[in-house]
């Protein structure tokens, strides 16, 4: 009896300590929906999410190891690529879009701006292989890693294998960018009755909720729908957005809603960043939207705000604004296991 | 305690099964073959010496879900199985697939390529790992069907073609289910015709598809229509 006893308590104690551990790297914050990921396949541990972290800030992923993930997606801004409208990558070639900013991955169905990608773990293939981005592929990038003493013992940590696969590559991968949660901005600390909006932050909310929130739906502030948003061809670039994945004529000139999450720093805006500031953005919506057969019907009523208007609604937008996300210091370059790196 | 008994019993009957059930395992082998000769890319690409001047550089593609039948009712299948074939790794050229008991068969039934729901499924390993080179990655999604080659046909540059046939969206799903009769043996040898296959598809006219699309569809079902069951 006493040994079945301790047979059970053993097992709830493995339960209890397998759920906290879960619970530090990724938690459901308050307010948010169901995450789409499905964790089940991919548990998070903390060996596996280090391995992620060090892999997003290896520049080892690209053909001549000079670009990383981070490069295009630095944290500071939160995960996007600051200041340049198109991304650069290897040998300093122009991309083709604005790299999107990088945060609650969890809740998203699909990826890149035009949704081409249909799974997290799949996301990091496209950077790898594009002759603009990294120029590498993945069946070079897993036996770099294998002759890696670094990696090696990093693999073997995660995933109890010092035989290093695709699959368990893009997996921790995936673990990391999971973990990337921003959900404590001052809309959230308002939200769960910690704090309360300026009364111009609260004019901001209610026009934000007239006429942002149908597609930028919070609390993630994007519905992760395509939605045309008339913004004016670029004839250099001939981008049709989510029509080039389903070749649907309904889906010409759609691009994935952003989420505005952070969008203090995560400027330039728009697919190909043509946006410097949140004014000339207010500025397209009021005034520039561009009329087609595809725009999203909720923009076929032209918005209308004044300039006071439009300083309420910046200054909400700037509540979207999470320090403990931009600076979180568990999103960092991870010196601490690259500098052991020299030993090899 | 009685839990415990339950758990004995259904042991025993568990081991008993294991010990007396007649196993037995059906290999199925897959041999491209070019008008009869079959032929592997193990060392070198396959030539033909006529006047098309045909080379096979690559051929690679998926077998899944493996199903045996008899007069129609299903006896034996491999659910979620994905065995990927490459003409240039003999190995990848046998499947053995294993049964608890002896069965009888008169027809096969399998998938070339890999179904929708595993398209999205995110990272998968063992011959579903993308460093395969089976994985679009610019899009998401599984090259169900890889064949590349030079033959005076094309117009291209180097004379090159090059099919890479996936998809797993509608309308461009491009998975294909292939059903042969078989004779009832331990070895069954499926042919792959190269010939058959490029009889059909105007080697002049499309030289590249590699993206899913509609053509690429057509093409599948072509592949799908040039297996055959070689009768020992």
């Amino acid at each position: 009896m006493k040994q079945k006893l301790a047979i059970f308590l053993g097992f709830c104690f493995i339960l209890v300590s397998f759920r906290s551990a879960n619970d530090a790297l990724f938690k459901i914050p308050q307010n948010f929906p169901k995450p789409v990921y499905d964790f089940t396949k991919n548990p998070l541990t903390e060996n596996k999410v280090q391995l992620g972290r060090a892999l997003f800030y290896d520049p080892l992923l690209s053909r001549d190891n000079t670009i990383s993930c981070a490069s295009c997606h630095s944290q500071f801004s939160a995960f996007t690529h600051v200041d340049h409208a198109l991304s650069h990558g290897i040998d300093d070639k122009i991309g083709f879009r604005n790299s999107p900013a990088l945060m609650n991955l969890a809740w998203q169905q699909t990826f890149m701006r035009d949704g081409s990608i249909n799974h997290l773990d799949m996301q990091a293939l496209a950077p790898i292989s594009n002759a603009v981005e990294m120029d590498e592929n993945i069946t070079n990038v897993v036996s770099k890693l294998q002759s890696s003493v670094l990696y090696k013992n990093l693999f073997q940590k995660a995933f109890g294998d010092t035989v290093i696969t695709g699959e368990h590559t893009l997996k921790a991968i995936s673990q990391f960018m999971l973990t990337l949660v921003s959900s404590n901005s001052k809309y959230d600390s308002v939200m769960r009755k910690q704090a309360v909006f300026s009364s111009q932050e609260n004019k901001g909310y209610v026009l934000f909720k007239k006429n942002c929130g149908s597609c930028h739906t919070e609390p993630l502030f994007t519905n992760d729908a395509f939605k045309n948003n008339g913004l004016t061809t670029d004839t250099s670039l001939m981008d049709f957005g989510r029509y080039s994945v389903t070749r649907k004529a309904a889906d010409s000139l759609a691009f994935k809603v952003p989420t505005l999450r952070n969008i203090e720093f995560s400027y330039p805006y728009m697919h190909d960043g043509r946006f410097k500031n949140l004014n000339q953005v207010l500025k397209h919506y009021t005034h520039g939207i561009e009329h087609s057969k595809t725009l999203a019907k909720e923009l076929r009523k032209p918005i209308q705000l004044s300039s006071n208007e439009k300083v309420d609604l910046i200054a909400f937008l700037l509540t979207l604004t999470d320090k403990s996300f931009l600076f979180n210091p568990n999103f960092f370059y991870p010196k601490e296991i690259f500098s052991g790196k020299a030993k090899d | 305690m009685k839990n415990a008994k339950v758990f004995l019993i259904a042991f025993f009957l568990l081991t008993f099964q294991v010990v007396f059930a007649q196993k037995s395992s059906i290999l199925l082998k897959i041999s491209p073959t070019f008008a009869g000769n079959s032929f592997n890319l193990t060392n070198q690409a396959f030539e033909t010496k006529d006047t098309t001047g045909l080379r096979i550089d690559v051929l690679k593609f998926y077998i899944s879900n493996l199903r045996f039948y008899q007069n129609s009712k299903i006896v034996l299948e491999e659910k979620n199985r994905f065995h990927l074939i490459d003409a240039a790794h003999q190995k990848s050229m046998e499947i053995a697939i294993e049964s608890t008991q002896k069965i009888d068969f008169n027809a096969i039934k399998f998938d070339i390529g890999i179904d929708s729901a595993t398209n999205v499924s995110g990272a998968l390993g063992g011959d579903l790992d993308p460093t395969k080179g089976m994985y679009w990655t610019w899009q998401s999604g599984y090259i169900n069907f890889k064949i590349e080659g030079t033959s005076n046909l094309c117009t291209s540059r180097n004379h090159e073609f090059q099919y890479h046939l996936g998809g797993y969206m509608q309308p461009n799903y491009a998975l294909q289910t292939v059903s042969l009769p078989v004779k009832n043996t331990e070895t069954v040898v499926l042919n792959f015709d190269i010939k058959a296959f490029l009889q059909q598809v105007n080697l002049a006219k499309t030289s590249h598809i590699m993206s899913p699309s509609i053509q690429a569809v057509s093409l599948a079902k072509v592949v799908a229509h040039s297996f055959t069951v070689i009768e020992n």
